[in-house]
């Protein structure tokens, strides 16, 4: 199976690099799906999820905003913060959850500053939940993106 | 015995002080090497970014102010200082710098600052400097997220036309031994210096060189630039931050090991005095015992 190899960084680490087979990229414009050897293209990323997968794998991603940098020989992704599911534990997304509705509520008391730190603190957690309560169910959820591809 | 019960108390609080500075060097020692490895983490993100701003080729072309060099009318300096002590000349080399700096400048060029750190902020105010903002609430561990609001201000204030430049005095992280403050332009984007600084964060990669494919561009180049730019100007401010907070643990750590040796030498020292002084004690009640002896007999 043609492959090609698809790194995503964040400024604070590599989150992954790896070879695959396709990887979805959310753009402004929609959702594109890069098989290999895909024409050269730079787009932007807009917050949702990356889905990567590999011959035996596939690896569902949160991503918040960024650029992808698309030749036939690899992928980069630079996102301003990204994670794998299998590290939004129960835990995480449960404390998200309810992150997201604490500053919900603080949103009309809040400066314009502390506003804007706030809102990419919700954000974040909105997109942890989101992801990681689509990707809970793991062979439902493959199945499901396997049969949206085809 | 007076003299040595003096002596024993000065030899336990060097031993408890240097208890501490040994504590010290290990924490910060630590702490170093955590600031080193997520700058090394942060460097895949510089070289990639580096790449798409590349891959934009005829960037000379393309009218952003980021990008427009002029004269320098009104600069903007960034001095990023430690929150605490007891690290050595760490503060005062950015401190020198930046005053080296605003005495060359000509007079007829406006110098504001932004100050880092309580140590800068406390000497800024000391040479009277025209500080805009001050940052001293930042955590040891920077994270992306501490630097972004700093960024920002500084982005929203260069396009709205309050400042044509924007330099940052930061301390380089050279080595575990030597840390180099420097004074470094921010904005507008000089590409080259750019480039350079980006190869010197990775000099055995060759995927730098010149991109000479055509790239599709969704939505347009001009459109992505922007957000590219900016991206950046964070990613570098953010990069300078974790070079200082790697010198600044450095140099705490040098400044702590240099204090537990002295330490250990002034225990040597006092120890050597003390025993001394102890033998010459029991020198003395052995004469007056055996002098009384003497009389006895």
């Amino acid at each position: 199976m043609k492959s090609f190899s698809l790194h995503i960084a964040t400024p604070e680490r590599l989150v992954l690099s790896q070879e695959v087979v396709s990887v979805s990229i959310p753009t402004k414009d929609g959702q594109i799906t890069v098989l290999p050897g895909h024409i050269p293209l730079i787009t932007n990323v807009v917050n949702g999820e990356i889905v990567a997968k590999t011959a035996h794998d596939v690896l569902p991603m949160g991503v918040l905003g960024g650029f992808a940098k698309i030749t036939q020989d690899g992928v980069t992704i630079l996102a301003d913060f990204a994670e794998h599911v299998h590290e939004m534990s129960e835990d995480v997304v449960q404390k998200a959850q309810a992150k997201a509705a604490e500053l919900a509520a603080m949103k009309e008391t809040l400066s314009k500053e502390d506003f804007e730190h706030f809102e990419a603190e919700l954000e974040r957690s909105l997109m942890r939940v989101k992801v990681a309560s689509k990707w809970k169910n793991m062979d439902a959820a493959v199945a499901k993106y396997n049969q949206s591809k085809q | 015995m007076s003299g040595t019960k003096e002596l024993k108390r000065r030899i336990k609080s060097i031993k408890n002080t240097k208890k501490i500075t040994k504590a010290m060097e290990l924490v910060a020692a630590s702490k170093m090497r955590r600031a080193v490895a997520t700058t090394v983490a942060s460097r895949n993100y510089a070289v990639a970014a580096w790449q798409v701003l590349n891959a934009i080729k005829d960037l000379d072309s393309v009218d952003h102010p980021f990008l427009n060099t002029s004269d320098p009318k009104n600069v903007l300096t960034i001095v990023i200082t430690s929150n605490r002590g007891l690290c050595g000349a760490y503060n005062t080399q950015v401190i020198k710098k930046v005053i080296g700096y605003s005495k060359q400048e000509s007079s007829e060029v406006a110098q504001k600052y932004i100050v880092v750190g309580k140590k800068g902020s406390a000497a800024s105010q000391r040479m009277k400097l025209d500080v805009v903002a001050s940052f001293t609430d930042l955590p040891e561990t920077i994270s992306l997220r501490d630097i972004k609001p700093i960024a920002q201000f500084i982005i929203d204030e260069f396009k709205s036309g309050s400042y044509d430049h924007v330099q940052v005095a930061y301390t380089d992280f050279v080595s575990a031994l030597a840390q180099k403050p420097r004074l470094k332009q921010l904005l507008p984007l000089e590409v080259s210096e750019l480039r350079s600084s980006i190869e010197s964060l990775d000099p055995h990669d060759h995927s730098i060189e010149t991109d000479t494919r055509e790239y599709i561009f969704e939505p347009q180049a001009s459109e992505l630039l922007p957000e590219l730019v900016e991206k950046l100007i964070t990613m570098e401010l953010y990069q300078f931050f974790l070079e200082s907070s790697a010198s600044e643990q450095s140099a705490r750590m040098m400044a702590m090991r240099n204090a537990n040796e002295s330490a250990t030498e002034m225990i040597a020292d006092l120890t050597l005095v003390f025993n001394k002084a102890r033998q010459a004690n029991i020198t003395k009640e052995i004469s007056e015992i055996s002098a009384g002896m003497a009389s006895v007999e």
